[in-house]
């Protein structure tokens, strides 16, 4: 297993390599060059050159990629050409705000979508199984942000039942910062008032942003599981006399949800990029709307560290998922 | 971690999260303002002067002129005035006594021209608009309340610009300077200033959340304002929608001034919130390649000019919020003539011209293209409109989604420069020469603001003596002349002059507009309790 891990890790770099000139080229080739507006709204065409000259936007695109990737390989992701500040510590403050969210909207879609999925699976053809599907099939195409502004008005304008924007209250102090999560860090301080007022504020995003995932893995779910109950070691274990909860709780749903780990992995990177409209509707202070503004200023240095840690995190979860996959079914391991 | 312990946590937290107790959500205090428009990208007032550096820099710097009023009047600041001899050439500023900076520091000409050099060695943000008339050495101060400045060449506008100049501490931000950056990285998320409201720069996030206190030392004092605003926290939110909801719901007191019209009638609706309609200086204009055929051709451009719904757009689209404008320079800024006759929609001449064009040879079929700021609706919705005009005239346009940065980046070029672009001029610095001056002038040729590459040298030397004289009422009849040759040469589409739309929480008094800074200058406001 640790060589597997291992193995994984070192594929990473050169798939990490090869996301980093793609958004380079990607970046740069159409007519991209800040220097206009860094000089400012009244500059003649001589400033702007010496600004270009400057910042080094004068020189062949092959010899600006060689420089960034020289730095990069140092560890020094850049300085924000708009802010000065160096990306990575902006990142740095952003990305646990998007962590929790994200790993909040997936534990939403796992522990709503699997149950779900598989009580369905389990009545088949009943009035909840037709609901689940015509649930799961509009989870899948209702757009994040219709659905986001939905859910405020109800439950923020209407009923006042939940904060409309935000991640903590204004002018309450965040819970200690041990690892940037609130939910986690007001569970490891003890600080339960807090962890109810960051939970109060990540409900609305993380049921947004979950909506999809949930739908996806609750259909995948139903599939798996009724793939598993036509197999004959359920006929075996029914014509044993095993208790039905028994066997569909300890032989169906392991064997079921196998491939819906596979899917959760896959659905984390695309969280992650539906993010970006989740946490602009409920002025979430993740990664997503410091993107944002990276592409609408032409910061391209901010969006390259944007796409190299987002990049990352998603294979070190895939290969996590992986590991998961190989624990719940020892033969994955063995072929690893 | 078992799993059962894994799902026993995962639980606990989806339990506290459903059970806690319903929260009274935070609301804004009774001596806090909570202000939703955009910060800047950094807090160095030197690198970037954009309209949300405007925003923040009224309120943490100060400056020797500011605008103040709407229309903006250019009235003494740092400065108690100054005087103009050597035929316009040297400019005398006396400053004011007691003014100093937030860490007590007084405020010197030394700082001034200390200030002056850093921006016009950074060569960033607002130096453009000082560096073809001013160098380092060209700025002194014979005594600790005096700075005088020797321009290279007359610059009539010199004044005008002086406003966006911050005034620095320069012995903070020289304790800070690192590999002579004359304090870049330091600034950039630090402040150093002396204007009535005190970053709090534990809290800052970049772009995200700034908190301000009041500067009680401020040397204009507070007597004009018997409760002012102790703190003013600000939250850029991005999203439209969601500003106006929590502008309705009181998490915020105010949204950006760039309302839209269908929103306006929603918050005027509301209980708790109203809208600030104030006629702007900021033009919209669709900008014509005239260098690329058949936009080089007059009577193309005639065609294309005639065939825009001006009246449908100002009254459909903005509801009405907007004020037709006829020519290049805002109608209510010195220099616009008042009667300018504007281009209306006429099918019929534009069919008329466009035949004309086309037995000229001008290539009238090919499609041609405009490109709109994909995240502004209003550009895409002036295009449509635009579309359509043509369409019935027989011409096909092609409307193509960009963004500000690609888009300043291809004017560059004539061969790049779209044939058509959407953009506005914002109003920061008060002056023809920010419109007319750097819009129609071919020395500018290259910059996003000259993207026409319209070329006249009447309009060339009208524009350039207009710059280089003293007297006001003179350069206005320039610009008055400049203005009637570019419209009649049709040489853009220039639709109106903007009524900014902010909407504001009935429990702010006191706001100002002035187009600088969208009316952002706290030290006028106070809170109804």
């Amino acid at each position: 297993m640790a060589r597997f891990v291992l193995h994984r890790l070192v594929l990473t770099i050169p798939a990490l390599f090869g996301l980093l000139v793609l958004t380079f080229i990607m970046l740069r080739v159409v007519p991209n060059d800040p220097s206009a507006a860094l000089a400012g709204e009244n500059a003649t065409p001589e400033q702007i050159a010496e600004v270009r000259r400057a910042y080094g936007f004068d020189q062949p695109l092959w010899k600006q990629f060689v420089i960034y990737v020289g730095q990069v390989g140092t560890g020094n992701l850049g300085n924000s050409i708009i802010s000065n500040r160096p990306v990575l510590r902006d990142i740095a403050d952003r990305l646990p705000a998007t962590i929790e969210l994200t790993f909040v909207s997936l534990l939403f879609a796992t522990v709503v979508g699997i149950p779900i999925g598989a009580i369905a699976a389990v009545w088949y053809q009943s009035l909840f199984d037709h609901a689940v599907r015509v649930l799961t099939v509009a989870g899948l195409a209702i757009a994040s942000f219709w659905f986001a502004i939905i859910l405020q008005m109800i439950f923020a304008m209407e009923l006042d039942w939940l904060p409309l924007r935000g991640r903590f209250p204004e002018g309450l102090a965040p819970p200690y910062h041990l690892t940037g999560l609130y939910i986690v860090d007001s569970l490891l301080t003890l600080r339960f008032d807090l962890l109810g007022r960051a939970a109060e504020y990540i409900l609305m995003p993380a049921f947004t942003l979950s909506l999809a995932g949930l739908a996806s893995i609750a259909r995948f779910t139903r599939a798996g599981v009724l793939e598993t109950l036509q197999k004959e070691f359920v006929h075996y274990a029914e014509a044993a006399g095993y208790p039905r909860l028994r066997i569909i709780w300890v032989y169906v749903l392991r064997n079921s949800v196998v491939g819906a780990t596979t899917q959760i992995g896959l659905l984390f990177g695309g969280l992650i990029s539906s993010a970006v409209a989740v946490e602009a509707i409920f002025d979430w202070p993740g990664v997503g709307s410091y993107a944002v503004n990276a592409i609408l200023s032409s910061d391209y240095k901010a969006v390259l560290a944007i796409t190299l840690v987002v990049g990352l995190i998603y294979a070190l979860v895939n290969i996590m998922v992986d590991v998961v996959h190989a624990w719940l079914d020892p033969r994955v391991a063995e072929k690893l | 971690m078992k799993r059962r312990t894994f799902l026993m946590g995962g639980s606990a937290v989806v339990t506290a999260a459903m059970m806690g107790e319903r929260a009274a959500f935070a609301l804004p205090g009774s001596d806090e303002l909570i202000w939703a428009d955009d910060l800047p990208g950094t807090l160095d007032p030197h690198a970037v002067s954009d309209v949300p550096m405007q925003g923040y820099m009224i309120n943490v710097y100060d400056t020797l002129y500011v605008n103040k009023q709407n229309p903006p009047k250019l009235v003494p600041w740092l400065a108690t005035g100054h005087t103009v001899s050597d035929g316009g050439l040297t400019f005398t500023f006396k400053l004011r006594d007691g003014a100093k900076f937030h860490d007590g520091h007084p405020l010197t000409s030394d700082d001034v021209v200390w200030s002056f050099k850093r921006m016009l060695a950074i060569k960033k943000g607002p130096a453009a608009a000082f560096l073809p008339v001013l160098d380092p050495n060209g700025v002194t101060a014979p005594d600790p309340t005096t700075v005088v400045f020797k321009l290279k060449r007359l610059y009539a506008p010199f004044l005008a610009a002086t406003p966006l100049m911050a005034i620095l501490n320069r012995r903070l931000v020289e304790a800070n300077v690192k590999d002579n950056d004359w304090g870049q990285g330091w600034l950039a998320t630090n402040a150093a200033g002396s204007g009535s409201y005190i970053p709090d720069i534990e809290g800052y996030q970049p772009v995200q959340k700034l908190d301000l206190k009041r500067n009680r030392d401020h040397f204009m004092g507070w007597s004009d304002n018997t409760a002012p605003i102790e703190t003013v926290r600000r939250r850029p939110i991005r999203e439209t929608t969601t500003r106006v909801n929590a502008l309705i719901k009181g998490d915020v007191d105010c949204t950006d001034s760039y309302l839209p019209p269908d929103q306006v009638e929603r918050v005027m609706a509301s209980k708790t919130a109203t809208v600030s309609k104030d006629q702007s200086m900021r033009l919209m204009t669709l900008r014509m390649n005239n260098r690329k055929a058949p936009f080089d051709n007059l009577n193309f451009r005639l065609a294309v000019s005639h065939a825009f719904n001006y009246k449908g757009f100002i009254d459909g689209v903005l509801k009405g919020y907007a004020v037709r404008n006829a020519g290049p320079i805002p109608v209510n800024l010195w220099g616009a003539p008042q009667d300018l006759p504007a281009y209306e929609l006429d099918l019929d001449k534009a069919k008329d011209y466009l035949a004309k064009a086309k037995a000229e040879g001008a290539p009238v079929d090919r499609e041609i293209e405009i490109h709109i700021q994909e995240h502004l609706a209003q550009t895409t919705q002036a295009a449509q409109i635009l579309q359509q005009g043509l369409r019935k005239i027989g011409v096909n346009l092609k409307i193509i989604p960009n963004l500000w940065p690609q888009l300043i980046s291809s004017t560059a070029k004539p061969e790049t420069t779209p044939d058509m672009w959407a953009h506005w001029v914002s109003s920061y610095f008060i002056d023809p020469e920010n419109w007319i001056g750097q819009m129609y002038d071919s020395q500018f040729h290259g910059t996003w603001k000259a993207s026409s590459w319209y070329k006249n040298e009447k309009v060339d030397s009208l524009l350039h003596a207009a710059r280089g004289l003293e007297a006001k009422d003179q350069r206005q009849a320039l610009y008055e002349q400049a203005s009637r040759i570019i419209v009649a040469d049709a040489v853009d589409i220039w639709i109106y002059n903007g009524v900014e739309l902010r909407g504001i929480s009935k429990r702010l008094r006191g706001f100002n507009f002035t187009p600088i800074g969208s009316g952002a200058d706290f030290r006028t406001m106070w809170l109804a309790s």
